[in-house]
């Protein structure tokens, strides 16, 4: 929260996430995956969520991405408030200002390199002309300009996030969602992600925050976040 | 058209299956455009032949429909010839014949039958009935003469032990109520294609038949139109001119030709609802199993701001796409047969109440080949439509923990 150096006048927080609960039916009992989480990350910033596994890293970021809905709190992007919003308005807003990144990739296996990361303009109706230098510009800037044709069955793991990454940024969101972005990947190519990711995010003023369990990886982030049994830590860096 | 293209890459995504759906779809498509082809030439065919034998148009006195006659041709029409020379002479017009239905005994000197005979203008009605009237032996009888020439079905032939040049009479009830004779000779042996015609027919000229019953009435007046598709508008024509008379066209007339159609209409429209049902099977199965295969892409389509309208409007695409395809290839399939048939030149056994076959053709109809496409591509589209609105509204998160 007190950050001041990333605080920006206009936009000051890009995210805003208040007190955000969610608990899951387990049998006849319920599970407490998060018990009122608060978040802001402003522009450009990049937030690393770490955690023991079953701490609510995915759970949290779902709620940020706006895919699922939490049992109580309250939601901001992008000055938009969530709460209350029908299903299509959130499809909406995730349309406009929410990126994604998979750990399993998620490619469109029938497009190609170009074809997946025009999918997003597609969806927001910009105009042929524009779509073509917006791709071109951003496979320029994932390094791969060589591989447009290219089906992503026909890429190795690295290559494949970043066609994942030009697909999350083409379209310049608010927010990138990225939930384990590397464990599918070696070290590396991990590392070359990371910086990546950063590099773009910072570029294009899109907040990100990112799960993963790597220790390293966090270290490359402005801030990290620890998650334990659905409450966040209070720790270094925030 | 990028929607377009991404449809088809998903339809080519699992070849073998997409495949098996269009081949399913254009077999559907083809079994009912043949089967409809068809009908259709089967309805084709008897119109031909019903307005060939009964005439397009046909005129009588008010009642001479309705037979309930207490002697022969109480309800005949009077004044014919005149009739006949003004409508023969009309726009449209091919020819205009005279007849009188008739029966009575027929006996060969040894033994009699029942005969059901046809008074007709031997000038006309036998060029008007052209290929129907096959001669089996001897000819078309000609104008009546002192022994009047009559032309008889065969197996009447068979009965009365008749050959061409025999002698034979016939018996019959006059317009006063009593019986009458006349000796005739045989002058020709048809075969009709319809053994309870051929056992009774016998057709002679109108002249002779009036002097057995002793009347100038007709029964009927047939009006032959160059064209079939005039006939409803001159039978309103000639019904306007004459509201004394009766008017009835070959349709009303055509019992064999109503019959035989409700009953194809009856097997292919079964046949089509088969067929309907097959290709929405076999399409709801393929596209149903591609969308489960997809679970996982859809939540990623709609995490990434898809709406659970464009993903079903995608999978619609995708059964469009199989749909027209594989009506396409029914379609051609459909096309080439009834092409291949023209040269064939095979022979369908005799419909029911015949004796003989017909060829087997095929109508070819652009309505029911455009029918039968918008058919099969609104019930591919339907089919995606229903398997797949369920996975497009799935939370998001379960459609991504989808394996
Ligand atoms: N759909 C669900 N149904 C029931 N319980 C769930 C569901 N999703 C998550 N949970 C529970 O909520 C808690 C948080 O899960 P979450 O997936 O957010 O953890 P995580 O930090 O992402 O773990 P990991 O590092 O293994 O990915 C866990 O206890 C988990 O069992
Ligand atoms: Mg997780």
């Amino acid at each position: 929260m007190n950050a001041p150096t990333l605080e920006l006048p206009v936009r000051s927080a890009t995210v805003r996430l208040t007190d955000l609960r969610k608990r899951y039916r387990v049998g006849d009992d319920w599970a407490e995956a998060l018990k009122g989480v608060s978040l802001t990350a402003a522009a450009g910033e990049m937030v690393a969520l770490t955690g023991p596994s079953g701490s609510g890293k995915s759970t949290l970021l779902n709620l940020a991405g706006l895919i699922d809905t939490p049992d109580a709190g309250t939601r901001e992007i992008a000055g938009h408030a969530v709460d209350g919003l029908d299903d299509a308005a959130l499809t909406n807003l995730r349309r406009e200002q929410v990126g994604f990144i998979f750990q399993g990739f998620n490619l469109v296996p029938v497009m190609n390199v170009a074809d997946n990361v025009e999918y997003p303009l597609l969806l927001l109706g910009r105009p042929p002309a524009e779509r073509r230098r917006k791709v071109a510009e951003m496979l320029e800037s994932t390094g791969l300009a060589g591989f447009a044709g290219r089906l992503p069955d026909a890429l190795s793991g690295g290559q494949r996030q970043r066609v994942a990454i030009a697909r999350a940024l083409v379209k310049s969101p608010s927010l990138v969602i990225a939930d384990e972005p590397t464990a599918n990947l070696d070290s590396h190519t991990a590392q070359q992600i990371v910086d990546l990711l950063r590099e773009l995010s910072h570029e294009r003023g899109a907040a990100v925050v990112v799960a993963t369990h790597d220790e390293r990886m966090s270290a490359h982030c402005d801030r990290v976040l620890r998650l334990a049994d659905g409450e966040l830590v209070k720790g270094e860096r925030q | 058209m990028k929607w377009i293209l991404f449809a088809w890459k998903n339809v080519m995504r699992n070849k073998r299956r997409s495949l098996t759906a269009m081949l399913i779809t254009a077999m559907g498509t083809a079994a009912v455009l043949i089967g409809g082809g068809f009908a259709l030439f089967t309805y084709e065919s008897l119109e031909e032949m019903t307005a060939r034998d009964s005439g397009h148009v046909v005129l009588a006195a008010a009642r001479g429909f309705d037979n309930d006659e207490d002697v022969p041709l109480q309800h005949g029409l009077i004044g014919a010839a005149a009739l006949a020379a003004h409508y023969g002479t009309q726009q449209g017009v091919r020819a205009v014949a005279p007849r009188i239905q008739f029966s009575g005994l027929i006996s060969n000197g040894d033994k009699s039958a029942v005969f059901v005979g046809s008074g007709v203008d031997p000038a006309v009605d036998f060029r008007l009935r052209g290929p129907q009237l096959n001669f089996v032996a001897g000819e078309a009888p000609g104008p009546s003469e002192a022994v009047p020439e009559v032309a008889i079905g065969d197996e009447l032939a068979t009965l009365m032990k008749a050959k061409v040049g025999g002698s034979l009479t016939l018996l019959a009830t006059t317009t006063e109520g009593n019986l009458n004779a006349v000796d005739v000779v045989v002058r020709g042996i048809v075969k009709t294609g319809v053994p309870d015609i051929d056992r009774r027919l016998v057709m002679t000229d109108i002249r002779a038949v009036q002097r057995l019953l002793l009347t100038d009435k007709v029964g009927s007046l047939a009006i032959y139109l160059k064209d079939t598709a005039q006939t409803e508008a001159i039978a309103a024509q000639v019904k306007a001119a004459n509201p004394e008379l009766a008017v009835r066209t070959w349709r009303d007339l055509a019992v064999f030709y109503q019959a035989v159609r409700a009953l194809y209409n009856r097997i292919f429209g079964i046949l089509g609802l088969i067929m309907v049902v097959i290709v929405a099977f076999a399409m709801s199965n393929t596209l149903g199993m591609a969308v489960v295969e997809r679970t996982r892409e859809i939540g990623t389509l709609r995490a990434i701001g898809t709406q659970p309208g464009e993903v079903v409007r995608n999978f619609v695409l995708e059964g469009v796409a199989i749909g027209t395809a594989g009506a396409a290839i029914g379609m051609l399939a459909a096309g080439l047969t009834t092409l291949g048939l023209i040269f064939a030149g095979l022979e369908m056994p005799p419909p029911p109440g015949r004796s003989t076959g017909y060829p087997l053709l095929l109508s070819f109809s652009p309505a029911l080949y455009l029918g039968a496409t918008l058919v099969v591509v609104a019930l591919a589209a339907a089919a995606a439509w229903f398997v797949s609105r369920r996975a497009a509204h799935k939370p998001i998160t379960e459609a991504l923990a989808h394996v």
